[in-house]
């Protein structure tokens, strides 16, 4: 593996898509602001703001530097530079992820502030912490679905899914016995279930990207 | 100079609706050869599979001694590559793609560049969205020869290009020639293109080598022979007849194997040869494809 390669493919994803990177940062910093106010109006809404911009931003890198990459033509440009697919695939896992932890760990890191600093609110913490990591993981998949079809119907169909397994793993994780019961107190409770759910979530992180660098490598034609 | 650049051996590749055959071919360094086909005779696929783009299913490929696919990578840090659906990146400038593409290959040379920014008439600053067709094509170009690659692979790089546009390119890659350690393979249906340009030609037609040697070789062999037979004469056999046409007393064949001899013979069989025509490229092109296509259908 040509990891100075690896690197360029992933710092010129970077600079392509630095405007969308910058505004995703404002979004979940502004988001975060309009939480922090303490109303419950401005609460929801933040909630639903901030939610919407960190899957935005997932979705807006799979389509933008893999989808919209063989759609405009860029991919052949790309693939005469001296790397092989496996690189390619690397430099794209890699460069997605980087750029959607950027806003991402900014709003986890953001949201458990707010939740420390609110002592009435802080057993939210942990079904926080497994929410975020299922945004993570449907990011992961929009990836590998964009990454392995290159089809923008796919992938749209993947934001899709992605987004309401957001809605509906919520409302199940909000209603399991272990986490509700400590959901509304004061103190954080990692319960065995919580536990679980996060690791689990993790586990499918890594199992996703993992097959999906293996199907690329696997591959035979790429243009 | 006897060395090969580019080597096939036997390779194939199927698609459900076409099929690469048993494609065999040799680019020794320092040549141009100019790969003619139909708009899907195989062309971009042959060049996809040089670059390791796409995986053939049979034989072996090498390219600047590096086996293909396997050692792609190391090979391409070698090669230029434009072909006629290669974009860059819209929203960033021609100096961003330079300065990128700097970063990668350490044999890039700046004085170059420089040279042909002012010989394309480009600007450094301006966006890729801002030019015209024919400027991303320079663009292009410009970022795959100050590579000073040692191997330029070009796939219809003239394909919608303005005359004046089309002369520009054509003369930049004859200048390219100028270093004998350079070998450009250059696939284009634009036979007059390839003719001005090429020392080697090759002709590929449904997936197949139809026929590849010198250009020179090519319009030498090749002639148009128009006839007159005498009432009583039948028409002569002559070696390399490919295609028959005209009317009954007024026959015109196409060789592939003329000799000035052929014009005795003629002479000799009751006929008198009225003017041999030379052929350019795509008249043997085409006459090729013809006769290829009717003795599969045979």
């Amino acid at each position: 593996m040509n990891y100075a390669m690896v690197r360029r493919l992933i710092w010129k994803d970077w600079y392509l898509q630095r405007w969308a990177i910058l505004g995703s940062l404002v979004g979940v910093v502004a988001t975060l602001g309009i939480i922090a106010t303490g109303a419950k109006v401005a609460f929801l809404i933040g909630l639903i703001l901030l939610i919407m911009v960190i899957i935005s931003i997932g979705a807006q890198m799979a389509v933008a530097t893999i989808v919209t990459e063989r759609k405009e033509q860029t991919l052949p440009f790309v693939m005469s530079l001296p790397i092989s697919y496996r690189e390619y695939t690397a430099s794209k896992i890699w460069g997605n992820l980087i750029i959607f932890l950027v806003p991402w760990v900014t709003m986890v890191l953001g949201s458990f502030g707010l939740l420390l600093l609110s002592p009435s609110s802080r057993g939210l913490l942990p079904y926080t912490a497994i929410m975020s990591t299922e945004i993570l993981l449907s990011t992961c998949l929009i990836l590998a679905v964009a990454l392995i079809t290159e089809s923008q119907g796919w992938t749209v169909v993947a934001i899709m899914v992605g987004n309401l397994a957001v809605n509906g793993i919520g409302y199940v994780v909000a209603h399991i016995p272990g986490i509700a019961k400590e959901m509304w107190g004061s103190t954080i409770q990692w319960s065995g279930a919580a536990s679980a759910l996060l690791l689990a979530e993790f586990a499918i992180v890594v199992l996703l990207l993992g097959v999906t660098f293996l199907v690329q490598s696997k591959k035979k034609d790429f243009l | 100079m006897n060395d090969l650049s580019v080597h096939f051996e036997g390779v194939s590749k199927i698609y459900p609706h076409f099929a690469l055959d048993d494609l065999s071919l040799e680019l020794p360094t320092g040549t141009i050869m100019g790969l003619i086909g139909a708009n899907g005779a195989g062309k971009s696929t042959t060049i996809r599979i040089l670059m390791g783009l796409v995986h053939q299913n049979q034989g072996r490929v090498h390219v600047l001694g590096r086996e293909m696919p396997r050692e792609q990578a190391a090979a391409k840090l070698d090669i230029g590559f434009v072909s006629e659906d290669t974009r860059l990146y819209g929203s960033a400038t021609l100096a961003w793609h330079m300065k990128f593409i700097r970063s990668i290959y350490p044999q890039w040379d700046q004085p170059y560049a420089e040279k042909l920014l002012r010989r394309f008439d480009l600007k450094p600053q301006q966006k890729i969205k801002g030019l015209s067709h024919g400027q991303r094509v320079k663009a292009a170009l410009l970022l795959a020869l100050a590579r000073r690659p040692r191997l330029l692979v070009l796939d219809e790089p003239t394909t919608g290009l303005d005359p004046v546009a089309r002369q520009e390119v054509l003369g930049e890659l004859m200048a390219v020639l100028a270093d004998e350690d350079r070998t450009i393979l250059f696939s284009s249906h634009n036979t007059l293109d390839v003719e001005q340009i090429s020392d080697q030609i090759t002709f590929i037609d449904r997936g197949r080598i139809i026929a590849s040697d010198n250009k020179e070789i090519f319009l030498d062999r090749w002639r148009r022979l128009r006839l007159v037979l005498s009432p009583e004469a039948d028409l002569p056999s002559l070696p390399g007849v490919v295609e028959v046409g005209g009317s009954g007393r007024l026959p015109v064949l196409v060789t592939n194997r003329f000799d000035p001899a052929m014009v005795s013979a003629c002479n000799d069989a009751g006929a008198t040869v009225q003017a041999v025509d030379p052929m350019t490229l795509e008249e043997i092109f085409v006459a090729n494809v013809h006769s290829r296509r009717e003795k599969q259908t045979v």
